[in-house]
């Protein structure tokens, strides 16, 4: 099978923008994927896309619509849904397409506008991707749910609501770095933990806003990749996994299985462990599921996830690194764009490009998107093939 | 005199209350007299599940299974819909076959002694009695004041050992204007002529009396109609008990008018409090009234919960009355229909739960490949005894619940929401989803992973006009 590798990523502001619309966010999403390489639009083999029709405003065909409107109209567009982790099964399909050779070079990325509704309005969206008939008639929405994990995770292994504003405090600092980010501020310790709760424990910074926003990855095969770039970031792996949709029908509620499925199939396709990762964007909608996602991708043990934050091992100085672009909770939370996002983030670290968020010549960058409260789950391992010199400067041509 | 013999009683209030005094505080004076406080139902509450309360009480005190019944009736002058039999429903929550009796009173607040002289009439045993009400007038009126919240139900069997009715009558005259409701409204009111509305009341029930040939009753409790808490002692004279007969049971002083379920509420606290002989003297505005000695306490076995737990303020009140608003908002996303809904009446209205023919574990819903083994097998089906432990559980603030509820927050506020893992019948338990009521952190301290719950049904939410009922749990050892 052939390799595939990330030609270019990049991403629109996240916030709420009353005066975008999904498809100019894609647009400049798909314009800053451009920036850097050699790809003209006709090259583009087949598109994916990745949203969850918030607010349904284009339930049916949102791919060919966003297709169309950066002039991509004509090659084969699928959407794909898997609520939060659209656009992380979008890449994944993309990379289906190229390792298959049917396609040499595919757009995967995703789009979501969720802001332009009635607050009583987006709740209703926020929750279909719950088990409906039973979970989200007993009155909860993801908040909820999460609030259920973490009161099993306290419960088992005595985390605290200060270990949960730690994922806070930390990626927020990180936000605050990165000029796409919706949150862009710092907080503290005491504001995370004071804030209100929205539900019980969770607090409102414990919460990842709404968010508008697109996301997008150029991927190629081994075959086309130097036509396009000098950059070698390969897709070194990718694992993927589902679970029961309704969080009372899993065996666990204190992680999630799906996440650690997919990490596994995606650490034995790259041949790499936990150890080998130079950092990792993880799904942080809550505190408490960048706190799960620690030890279901295997960065410490099982419960051991509170002091492992509290100790600043995932802080850019420390061990491991995680959600330097600001995570969901500062980066803000696009529902279909999230898991293209990720890939946004590691593409630029691997590159060069992250700015004042840049770490010190990362090789092996981990992603990890899940889709509801856990009944999807992908990860992709992201592997620096070129030499840091020639990427130094962020800029990466072809 | 029939043979029929009431051997179990049910009884249920809301365990919400208002103080005479908050109204006071509120309007100047408390225009209800002799009621000291009132029982609220919760948002999440109306007569239906008052009812069924109530008929699961007194099933258990029992030990009888609701598939036993052969006639269930439901009465009340407050169903939750104007057209559209709610005892079938009601029937559905305690498993009553489908080829049982299902009959339904309304139209008059005597309907509960109806539904009582009806089961004697008709002679299908076992036979369930329900009554529930929750009277409502506009917020001045003194109906208004008044108007409480209760259910009792009364298990009657063929030649068994019970209480059993000794004599019967009925009585009508007619009275127009004392106490109506116009169609399509929801609010009682009366013209409020003093002497008119006393004289209605008086010679309606001395009627029944004369008409059960009772003219000097020898009981020790009399369960007289209560719209408020001086009426029905006017009613001592022409009834020949004296007013400590009626104290002796009276429900009214702390429970409120209980419109259709006032006289059932009061024949079955006389009834629990060991009243071997008791007169129950119903009134309808009309007027019509009936008038029934019972005797011989026995072998009743009685269960019932009329205890309040939490006071309310007045405007804590008028946000349970749903008088403060409260609309479902526009929007679309996840919707459950009528007919999938329907699907699951048999776990929502009764945690019907499946065992896997292949590894016994329990499934619920019993539905799909099993979770424990992966089997995807037929579930033989068992019912769930209704006890759970918190597995995980939060609570949810206005902002973070969906849509659905949202009235229902404007209402009551914050409630918890629990996945809670259900006892199995002989071991075993089964998962499952439950929002939390009757549950103020407050008032009861936190529920935590770990805590003991027990099912409740209550209304989950509103949509499309239909009211879906199903499980919910409250805090167990109440």
């Amino acid at each position: 099978m052939r390799d595939a590798y990330v030609v270019g990523a990049g991403q629109s502001d996240f916030g709420a923008f009353p005066d975008e619309s999904y498809r100019s966010l894609f647009r400049s999403a798909f314009e800053h994927t451009l920036d850097g390489t050699a790809v003209e639009p006709d090259d583009v083999d087949e598109a994916i896309v990745g949203t969850l029709g918030v607010g349904g405003r284009q339930l049916g065909l949102p791919g060919p619509a966003v297709t169309e409107h950066v002039g991509l109209h004509g090659i084969p567009t699928t959407r794909v849904e898997n609520a939060c982790a659209a656009s992380g099964y979008a890449v994944r399909q993309g990379v289906q397409a190229i390792r298959s050779g049917m396609a040499d070079l595919v757009l995967a990325g995703g789009v979501e506008v969720m802001t332009d509704v009635s607050s009583d309005a987006v709740r209703y969206w926020l929750g279909v991707s719950g088990e409906t008939e039973w979970e989200r008639l007993s009155g909860t929405t993801f908040a909820g749910v999460y609030a259920q994990m973490a009161s099993a995770h306290m419960r088992e292994y005595g985390t605290t609501v200060d270990q949960l504003s730690h994922v806070a405090v930390k990626n927020h600092a990180n936000g605050a770095k990165n000029p796409h980010a919706q949150l862009g501020f710092e907080c503290s310790l005491e504001d995370a933990s004071s804030a209100p709760t929205v539900a019980d424990p969770l607090t409102l910074y414990h919460c990842c806003p709404t968010t508008d926003g697109a996301a997008c990855v150029l991927l190629a095969s081994e075959d086309a990749v130097d036509r396009f770039t000098d950059a070698r970031v390969r897709v070194a792996g990718v694992g993927a996994g589902s679970d029961r949709v309704g969080l009372a029908q899993r065996d666990t509620y204190s992680g999630v299985p799906a996440s650690q499925r997919a990490a596994e199939t995606a650490y034995d396709r790259a041949d790499a462990g936990p150890d080998d990762l130079d950092f990792a964007e993880v799904h942080d909608c809550f505190a408490i599921a960048e706190l799960m996602a620690y030890e279901d991708i295997g960065l410490c043990e099982r419960g051991e996830a509170g002091p492992y934050i509290a100790s600043g091992a995932t802080r850019p100085d420390g061990e491991t690194p995680v959600n330097t672009s600001g995570g969901l909770k500062s980066k803000g939370h696009p529902i279909g764009a999230t898991g293209a996002g990720q890939v946004v983030e590691a593409f630029d670290q691997l590159t060069g490009a992250a700015g004042d968020r840049q770490l010190d010549a990362p090789e092996v960058g981990l992603t990890h998107n899940v889709g509801g409260s856990g009944g999807a789950a992908v990860v992709y391992l992201f592997e620096r093939e070129h030499d840091w010199s020639d990427v130094a400067d962020g800029e990466v041509v072809a | 005199m029939s043979d029929l013999a009431i051997t179990a009683v049910g009884a249920y209030a809301p365990r919400l209350r208002i103080a005479a005094d908050e109204f006071a505080e509120a309007w100047g004076r408390f225009e209800a007299s002799g009621i000291e406080r009132k029982a609220v139902p919760e948002a999440d509450e109306d007569t239906l599940t008052m009812a069924a309360a109530a008929a699961k009480r007194a099933l258990e005190a029992a030990g009888l299974d609701g598939e036993a019944l052969a006639a269930l009736s439901f009465a009340t002058t407050t169903p939750p819909l104007a057209e559209e039999e709610l005892v079938v429903r009601l029937g559905s929550m305690l498993g009553a076959p489908g080829t049982a009796s299902h009959r339904q009173f309304t139209g008059s607040t005597r309907a509960g002694t109806r539904g009582l002289v009806a089961a004697l009439d008709a002679e299908q045993t076992p036979a369930l009695v329900v009554a529930a009400d929750c009277p409502r007038a506009d917020p001045p009126d003194e109906r208004e004041h008044a108007g409480g919240a209760g259910g009792a139900a009364f298990l009657m069997e063929d030649g068994a050992d019970g209480a059993v009715v000794t004599a019967q009558g009925e009585y009508v005259t007619p009275r127009p204007g004392e106490r109506f409701r116009e169609t399509g409204d929801t609010r009682v009111r009366g013209l409020g002529v003093t002497n008119y509305d006393r004289a209605a009341f008086r010679d309606a029930l001395a009627g029944a009396a004369a008409d059960a040939g009772i003219e000097d009753p020898d009981v020790s409790a009399a369960a007289v109609q209560a719209p408020d808490g001086k009426r029905p002692y006017r009613a001592a004279g022409p009834l020949g008990v004296d007013g400590e007969r009626i104290k002796a049971c009276a429900t009214v002083h702390d429970l409120g008018d209980t419109g259709a379920a006032s006289v059932p509420l009061s024949v079955a606290r006389a009834l629990a409090d060991g009243h071997d002989s008791v007169l129950a003297a119903a009134y309808g505005s009309g007027a019509g009234a009936e008038v029934l000695r019972i005797e011989g306490r026995d072998h009743v076995a009685t269960d019932l919960a009329l205890d309040g737990a939490v006071d309310l303020s007045y405007a804590e009140y008028l946000r349970r009355r749903g008088d403060l608003g409260g609309e479902e908002p526009e929007g679309g996303g996840a919707y459950v229909s009528v007919p999938t809904w329907e699907r699951s009446l048999p776990q929502r209205h009764r945690l019907v739960a499946g065992r896997c023919s292949e590894c016994g574990a329990l499934a619920f819903p019993p539905e799909g490949a099993c979770t424990n083994c992966g089997s995807l097998v037929d579930y033989e089906r068992v019912r769930l005894p209704g006890g759970g432990t918190v597995e995980a559980v939060t609570r949810i603030g206005r902002g973070g619940a969906p849509p659905e509820f949202a009235t229902q927050q404007i209402r009551s506020g914050a409630f918890g929401v629990a996945i809670v893992a259900f006892d199995g019948p002989g071991g075993g338990s089964v998962s499952a989803p439950m929002q939390v009521t009757d549950h103020d952190p407050e008032a009861d301290g936190e529920l935590s992973v770990g805590d003991r719950v027990q099912v409740v049904v209550r209304r989950i939410y509103t949509q499309e006009g239909v009211t879906r009922y199903g499980g919910k749990v409250r805090p167990a050892g109440e």
